[in-house]
C-alpha cells in the first residue's frame, strides 16, 4: 500500500515537472519571438526540456532507491513540485495548498515563498526586463520598418513585465486558509498526545535544534557531535542562517527566472539542511533538467556527473567500513559527505554562472 | 510573462467565497486554543497526588489471571507516572514462585510471554494471608495499628486522586476474600463515605473485574466517585485466553481491553474517561461494562459556556473524543474537494 502510495507520488511529481517544463517552453519561445532572435530558437540545442527534466527524476537511482526504501520523500518532493507547477499556472489556491503541505513536511521549502511570489506576479521564466526595454526603445525610435512587427507585437503581448497583486493576495489568502486547516486537523489529531505545542517542539523544533547526531549525509552531524555547549546555540544559528542569508542576493539577481531561483534554493537546501537525504537530491536534479536548454553549455558537467556516481558508490563502502566492520573511523564517511557537498556547490554555482552567461548572450543578440 | 485576461465573473464569486471563508476562519482564529489543563470547578482543593490502591483477592493456581490482572495493572500505573511509594498492591497468593508454575519468577498476562509482569521492580504490600477484608478496610480508612509501616498506609490526603482497582470472584453485591470472606457493597459503600468525612481523597475511581461487578457500586452514596465495573447483575465476566504453556487463563477480558487503551497512552496524555468508557466493546467482553457517573461531580465533557474559546475547545474535546481517527479522514477529504472546487474555480 505504501509502494503504491510512493509510486503514484513519484509519477504525479514526474507529470508536474514536464507540464512545468511546457510552460516554462512556451514563454521561453513566446520571448526569444518578440525579442526578434528566432534563429536562436532553431540553433540552440531545442531539447523539450519538460519531457528530459521527467524522464531524469524518474530514472534517476536517486528516486529509485528513495522509492525502494520507502522514504517519505517522494511526498515532499510531490509536494514541492506541485507548488512550481501551480505557481507557473497561476492556479492560486494549488499553489498556496502545495506550499502550506511542503512546508509542514519538512521546514525548508517555507524559503519557496519568493520564488512562488516571483512566479504568480511576473509569470514564468523570461530573460532580463531590460532587454525588454531595450528593444521597445529600439523598435520605437531606429527602425520603422519594424514598426508594424513590433505594434503587433505589442498587442498581442505586453512587452513589460508588470507585477500583478491579484494572483499573490489570492496566494496569501489561500495560504493562510490552508495552514489553518491543516492545523486544526493536526490539532484534533493530536489531542491525547501533547497537541499542537507538542508537535512544532517535536518536528520544527527538531528540525532546527538539530538534537540526534546520528551520521547522514550532510555536514551538521560531525560539527555539532564536537562543538561545546556554551557555542552550540551560536553554530546553530550560523547554520541555518547559511542557507537564509543566500536568499536574498540570488532573488535580486535571478528575479526574471523565478524557476531557476526555485531550483538553486530547493539546491541549496538540500545541502545545508540538518538532515538532508537523497531524495532531496532527486528533486533538485530533476527540476535541473528543466533548464536544459540555458544550461547547455554548462562547464565540469563530465566532473560532476561522475562525481555524483563515485559518491553514491563510495559513501555506503565507507560507512559500513566504519559502522559495520569497523575498520574506518567517522573521518572516512564524513569525507565522502564533504565531496558531495563539494559536487553540489560547483553544480549550484556552475548553473547559476551559466544562466547569467546565457542571459549576457542574450543581451549581446539583442542590441548587435 | 504577460497579465493574463480573466474571466471576471469567476474571479468575482471567487473572491466573495474567498472572503467569507476567511471571515470564518478569523473567527477561530481569534480564539485559538492553547493546551491548558482544566480545572475543578466544584470543590477548593487542588490535585496534588496520585494513589493506587490494587487489590487481588483470590488464592490458589487457577485463579492465576486475577494476580496477572493485578500485576498487569500494577505495571501500568507505574508507567504512567505513580511510584511505588503511592500504589499499595494486595496479592493474595504468590503465582510467580508457585510450585506449579513452570516459569520460576515469572508472571505473564498473555501467551506470548512477551511481558514478564513479576520482574525486579515489583514491591508488593500485603502478601498472602495478609490480605483480608479487615486489612483492605484499614488500608481505605485509614486506621491502622500504631505498629504498621508507612509503607502499608494510605497516605492521601484532601487533593488526591485515587484509583481503586480490585479483581477476583464476585457475586451479587459481594466480592470473595480468599474463599473464606466477604466485603459486601454496604461495607464498601461504608468505606467510601469514612473516606469522603475524613477527606482521604478528592476523586476516587473503583474499577472492579469479576462476575457481577456492578452490584458492588449499588450502595455508593458519597460524591466524586467514579465506578466501573466489568459485567452487570446477573453477568459474568469471562476470562480472555487460555495460555496452554502455564496451563490456566493468563487474563480476564476486561481487564484485557482496559489495557489495550492504557497502552495506546503515556505520562503525558490527556485522554479522557469518556474514551475509554467507548472503547469497550460488549461483544468483546462478553458482558455489559458499567460504569456509575452520577457521584462524579465534575462533569466529563465540559460545559458549554458562552465564550467562543471554550467552545472551541468543547469542539475539540468532543472531536477527539470520538473517532479522531475517521474525523480526521473526513477532513482530509474536504481539504481535496475545497482544492479541486478552488483551483477549477481559479482557472
Amino acid at each position: 500500500m505504501a509502494n503504491l502510495l510512493i509510486f503514484i507520488a513519484d509519477f504525479v511529481t514526474a507529470m508536474l515537472i514536464r507540464a512545468t517544463g511546457q510552460k516554462l517552453l512556451l514563454s521561453r519561445r513566446q520571448s526569444l519571438e518578440y525579442l526578434n532572435l528566432p534563429k536562436l530558437v532553431k540553433n540552440s540545442a531545442n531539447i523539450n526540456a519538460g519531457d528530459l527534466a521527467s524522464l531524469i527524476y524518474l530514472w534517476n537511482p536517486l528516486t529509485i532507491v528513495t522509492c525502494l526504501g520507502l522514504c517519505s520523500s517522494p511526498i515532499d518532493n510531490l509536494m514541492v513540485v506541485l507548488t512550481i507547477y501551480a505557481a507557473c499556472s497561476r492556479l492560486a489556491p494549488l499553489a498556496a495548498f502545495g506550499y502550506v503541505l511542503a512546508t509542514h513536511l519538512s521546514l525548508y521549502p517555507a524559503i519557496l515563498i519568493l520564488p512562488v511570489i516571483l512566479l504568480l506576479g511576473y509569470g514564468p521564466d523570461a530573460p532580463p526586463a531590460k532587454l525588454f526595454l531595450h528593444k521597445s526603445s529600439n523598435s520605437d525610435g531606429k527602425d520603422p520598418s519594424n514598426n508594424d512587427e513590433s505594434r503587433s507585437a505589442v498587442t498581442t503581448h505586453k512587452p513589460v513585465r508588470c507585477f500583478s497583486r491579484r494572483p499573490v493576495v489570492h496566494f496569501m489568502i489561500w495560504v493562510s486558509i490552508w495552514s489553518c486547516y491543516v492545523l486544526f486537523l493536526c490539532s484534533i489529531y493530536l489531542k491525547g498526545l501533547g497537541g499542537l505545542q507538542e508537535m512544532f517542539k517535536k518536528t520544527y523544533g527538531f528540525i532546527l535544534t538539530v538534537g540526534d547526531l546520528s551520521p547522514n549525509i550532510g555536514v551538521l552531524w560531525y560539527f555539532f557531535a564536537e562543538v561545546f555547549e556554551f557555542f552550540r546555540n551560536f553554530f546553530l544559528i550560523v547554520f541555518h542562517v547559511n542557507i537564509l542569508f543566500m536568499i536574498l542576493p540570488l532573488a535580486i539577481r535571478l528575479k526574471h527566472r523565478p524557476c531557476f531561483l526555485a531550483f538553486v534554493y530547493t539546491a541549496i537546501s538540500a545541502m545545508l539542511k540538518s538532515y538532508p537525504s537523497v531524495g532531496d537530491s532527486a528533486l533538485y536534479l530533476g527540476l535541473l533538467g528543466l533548464f536544459a536548454n540555458e544550461l547547455a553549455d554548462m562547464q565540469f558537467s563530465f566532473f560532476l556527473f561522475f562525481g555524483y556516481i563515485g559518491v553514491s558508490l563510495l559513501s555506503p563502502v565507507m560507512h559500513n567500513l566504519w559502522i559495520w566492520r569497523g575498520t574506518g573511523n567517522a573521518n572516512f564517511y564524513f569525507a565522502t559527505g564533504l565531496v558531495y557537498s563539494c559536487l553540489q556547490t560547483v553544480l549550484i554555482v556552475e548553473s547559476v554562472s551559466t544562466m547569467l552567461k546565457h542571459d549576457r548572450m542574450l543581451r549581446k543578440h539583442v542590441i548587435a | 510573462m504577460a497579465i493574463d485576461r480573466r474571466r471576471p465573473k469567476p474571479s468575482r464569486r471567487s473572491h466573495f467565497v474567498i472572503r467569507e471563508t476567511l471571515l470564518l476562519l478569523f473567527l477561530l482564529l481569534i480564539c485559538a486554543p492553547s493546551p491548558s489543563s482544566s480545572s475543578s470547578s466544584s470543590s477548593s482543593s487542588m490535585h496534588n497526588n496520585n494513589w493506587a490502591v490494587l487489590v487481588c483477592t483470590s488464592r490458589f493456581w487457577f485463579n492465576y489471571r486475577h494476580m496477572a490482572n493485578t500485576l498487569s495493572l500494577y505495571r501500568t500505573v507505574k508507567r504512567l507516572g505513580i511510584p511505588d511509594e503511592r500504589i499499595i498492591l494486595m496479592l493474595a497468593d504468590d503465582m510467580a514462585c508457585n510450585a506449579r508454575n513452570t516459569y520460576p519468577a515469572q508472571v505473564f498476562n498473555n501467551e506470548n510471554h512477551q511481558l514478564n509482569l513479576y520482574g525486579d521492580n515489583v514491591e508488593v504490600d500485603y502478601r498472602g494471608y495478609e490480605v483480608t477484608v479487615e486489612n483492605f478496610l484499614r488500608v481505605l480508612t485509614g486506621r491502622h495499628d500504631s505498629a504498621v509501616p508507612r509503607s502499608k498506609r494510605l497516605l492521601s490526603d484532601e487533593g488526591s486522586h485515587i484509583l481503586l482497582y480490585m479483581t477476583g470472584h464476585g457475586g451479587d453485591e459481594f466480592l470473595k476474600f480468599q474463599d473464606s470472606e466477604e466485603l459486601q457493597s454496604h461495607d464498601l459503600a461504608d468505606v467510601v463515605k469514612q473516606m469522603k468525612e475524613k477527606n482521604r481523597f478528592k476523586e476516587l475511581l473503583i474499577m472492579v473485574d469479576t462476575c457481577q461487578a456492578a452490584t458492588l457500586f449499588s450502595q455508593l452514596n458519597s460524591p466524586g466517585v467514579l465506578a466501573i465495573g466489568s459485567s452487570m447483575k446477573g453477568e459474568n465476566s469471562y476470562s480472555h485466553h487460555l495460555d496452554s504453556d502455564i496451563g490456566v487463563s493468563v487474563v480476564d477480558r476486561f481487564t484485557f481491553y482496559t489495557l489495550t487503551f492504557f497502552e495506546k497512552l503515556n505520562m503525558y496524555s490527556n485522554a479522557s474517561l469518556n474514551s475509554l468508557f467507548a472503547s469497550y466493546n460488549p461483544t468483546l467482553l462478553m458482558s455489559t461494562a458499567y460504569y456509575r457517573t452520577d457521584l462524579y461531580e465534575r462533569p466529563l465533557n465540559e460545559d458549554r459556556s458562552c465564550s467562543s474559546y471554550e467552545w472551541l475547545k468543547v469542539l475539540q474535546d468532543r472531536l477527539a473524543d470520538e473517532k479522531s481517527d475517521t474525523i480526521v479522514m473526513y477532513g482530509l477529504g474536504t481539504m481535496i474537494l475545497l482544492l479541486t472546487v478552488s483551483t477549477w474555480l481559479s482557472t
